[in-house]
């Protein structure tokens, strides 16, 4: 009988909301920036097949070369030394201490650092959802308990906690250890260790909403007509819930490609030779006064992806929440 | 209000107990202990002594066992001996807690200064170009990279201007300096920290500051005290601001625990010598008993201040009841 009701309905408020989201200019711009972040990372490969520079391809003779400058390659080092194939290689954001290609690394790193903020915020939104909705539905004992588990850990100041779980070797958890090969461990890692610690925000607003609308008539009414409590969960609870959530987990992902920044930044994140935004800047410090924008351009893209993440993320709040300033 | 103190109290104490074992096994997985480290360092150790300097220290023991024979330990007040930096823990913890200490509270009093005004005044011109500068110099603030702005900050104020040290605490070597000397002397150390580290909490003041003020100009007491005739001045800051300042003092109270969580970047980056580079020098070099001590400190700091937030809070606003 509603289903069909529900279905329409739901359509109209995401149109609703995308003609309010729509009037926030700014939170517009971000998500056609972000959106053209995505394309880049995942047009990584593209890139290197039509250029011909990898992220790891280093070379002692053109380290910190300048913007717009050129490098000679000779296209196969061992067999062909003699033969005039060499080829120059246009760096347009110049190289870094190794003679790698800073602007590849950068459309690589994109993929490792807008995966890992995406990936994060998307697990831990499905933790959250599950803890929030079950201290929500149930009530009693498993809410105190959850609860309490969400607050003290929210409570908890985030990065020396994630350093410490950060530094953790994971050969010394033989499950772990078995699960993953060397290559990617540090991103694995990483990404549970993330999760671990971002799941609170999402789980205390899922449960927040749960209890406002626990009480609501339309429940009653679905649960007067004999509808199960999964099917009251899943067709009457969730349409109602994602709203906030898309919300958090928007904000969500900017916090985590902060967080994965940092810790790479600290060496503790991902490890070399993987490219990461902040793994980039890992050294940079030393060689400041050679190389200053070896240190300025990684940070500026997370700067400019982490604000557009907040944009979107408080456009979406301004539009979900009818109580928000129209602007 | 009593009983909720002392609940509040017991529910601290409880979670900082239970992180402290969470952390000292945390710690446990990290590579090597220090029998290992001693063991390749000195090619003459055979792996019965390994064995046997395991045993001696209870290495070997399960990690519950070792957590209660440390416990007991810092109970009778022993924090244990640094093994990078040679002193005993507890001679180590004192300079670098008053570190981060005047550090962490001239960037929160910058930030409250700084903040605080330009929220109100945005609040009150809503909608305007100045508003909306405000708004987007928040979302900066709170979207950058705490890293990245001090490599910025020594980008531009130390290496290209030259006007202050890229990192440390204070001048080596200077000698014993006194009076207006030493504080001349830490401030223009500090002074790049401070900023790196109010530039981040900025944002999130003022958008707090902003929405509050806005929240409380809109209540209906503020509409009465215009009706009375009072002067603007009087009905922003005694009824719009008195009003907006409850949620502040919780959000500020709060923030501790994020200053800290930057103070550990910031303090790394600038090689100044608080606690946060200690936890994060200590994790890096298996400095067991300093990561231990210091890690604990830092938490139980932050819980502290959640704490006397929650407090805060209760005087403040008298409408909340604690039951």
């Amino acid at each position: 009988m509603s289903f069909q009701d529900t279905e329409e309905k739901s359509k109209s408020m995401a149109q609703m909301v995308w003609e309010q989201f729509k009037e926030h200019r700014l939170a517009l711009i971000s998500l056609f920036i972000i959106g053209l972040f995505i394309i880049m990372a995942l047009g990584a490969p593209f890139v290197t097949k039509w250029t011909g520079i990898s992220p790891d391809d280093q070379n002692v003779f053109s380290r910190y070369l300048p913007l717009m400058s050129k490098s000679e390659v000779s296209a196969d080092d061992t067999s062909n030394r003699l033969a005039a194939s060499v080829n120059t290689r246009l760096h347009i954001l110049g190289t870094d201490e190794l003679g790698r290609d800073v602007l590849i690394r950068l459309v690589y790193g994109a993929r490792i650092s807008m995966g890992i903020g995406l990936v994060v915020a998307l697990i831990s939104a499905l933790v959250g959802l599950l803890i929030g909705s079950l201290a929500g539905v149930y009530g009693g004992w498993i809410d105190t308990v959850l609860m309490r588990v969400t607050d003290s850990l929210l409570s908890l100041p985030l990065l020396p906690i994630l350093i410490v779980f950060a530094a953790v070797d994971l050969n010394k958890l033989p499950f772990f250890a078995s699960l993953v090969e060397n290559q990617s461990q540090s991103i694995f890692k990483l990404v549970f260790i993330l999760c671990l610690f971002s799941w609170m925000t999402v789980a205390r607003l899922v449960r927040g909403s749960i209890l406002s609308i626990k009480e609501r008539e339309f429940i009653l009414a679905a649960r007067t007509m004999g509808a199960s409590r999964a099917e009251i969960i899943i067709t009457h609870m969730v349409p109602n819930i994602l709203a906030p959530l898309l919300v958090a987990v928007t904000l969500n992902v900017g916090q985590s490609i902060l967080s994965e920044a940092a810790l790479s930044f600290l060496g503790l994140g991902i490890q070399p030779p993987i490219p990461s935004w902040g793994n980039m800047l890992f050294n940079a410090q030393e060689i400041i006064t050679q190389a200053p924008l070896l240190a300025i351009f990684p940070g500026l893209l997370i700067l400019i992806v982490v604000v557009c993440f907040n944009f979107v993320g408080d456009g979406l709040q301004n539009a979900v929440d009818p109580k928000a300033l129209r602007r | 209000m009593t009983t909720f103190i002392i609940r509040r109290l017991i529910q601290t104490v409880i979670t900082i107990a239970m992180l402290s074992f969470v952390c000292f096994y945390i710690l446990s997985l990290m590579p090597g202990d220090p029998v290992d480290i001693l063991a390749s360092s000195n090619p003459h150790i055979t792996s019965e002594d390994v064995a046997r300097l395991k045993a001696l220290y209870g290495l070997d023991k399960p990690a519950y066992v070792r957590y209660m024979n440390w416990l007991k330990t810092v109970i009778t007040g022993d924090l244990g001996y640094s093994r990078t930096y040679k002193i005993p823990v507890s001679e180590l913890i004192g300079p670098r807690l008053a570190n981060t200490f005047f550090l962490s509270l001239a960037a929160l009093g910058l930030s409250i200064l700084v903040a605080i005004p330009l929220g109100i005044i945005a609040a009150l011109k809503q909608g305007t170009k100045f508003d909306y500068v405000i708004n987007l110099g928040a979302f900066a603030g709170i979207s950058v990279p705490s890293f990245w702005l001090g490599i910025v900050l020594i980008l531009a104020f130390s290496v290209w201007l030259g006007m202050f040290p890229a990192g440390g605490t204070f001048t080596i070597g200077a000698g014993e300096l006194s009076g207006w000397e030493f504080i001349k002397d830490r401030m223009k150390y500090m002074t790049l920290p401070v900023l790196s580290l109010t530039a981040l909490q900025l944002g999130s003041f003022v958008r707090y500051a902003r929405s509050s003020m806005i929240e409380s100009m809109r209540a209906d007491y503020i509409r009465t005290a215009r009706a009375k005739g009072l002067s603007r001045l009087t009905v922003v800051l005694g009824h719009g601001f008195r009003n907006a300042l409850i949620p502040l003092v919780t959000v500020i109270a709060i923030s501790f625990s994020f200053i800290f969580s930057g103070a550990i970047i910031t303090e790394t980056v600038f090689a100044y010598q608080g606690v946060g580079k200690l936890v994060y020098d200590s994790v890096i070099a298996n400095d067991f008993n300093v990561a231990m001590i210091a890690f604990m400190i830092s938490v139980a700091m932050v819980l502290v201040m959640n704490l006397v937030a929650d407090i805060l809070y209760g005087y403040l606003d008298p409408r909340i009841s604690y039951g």
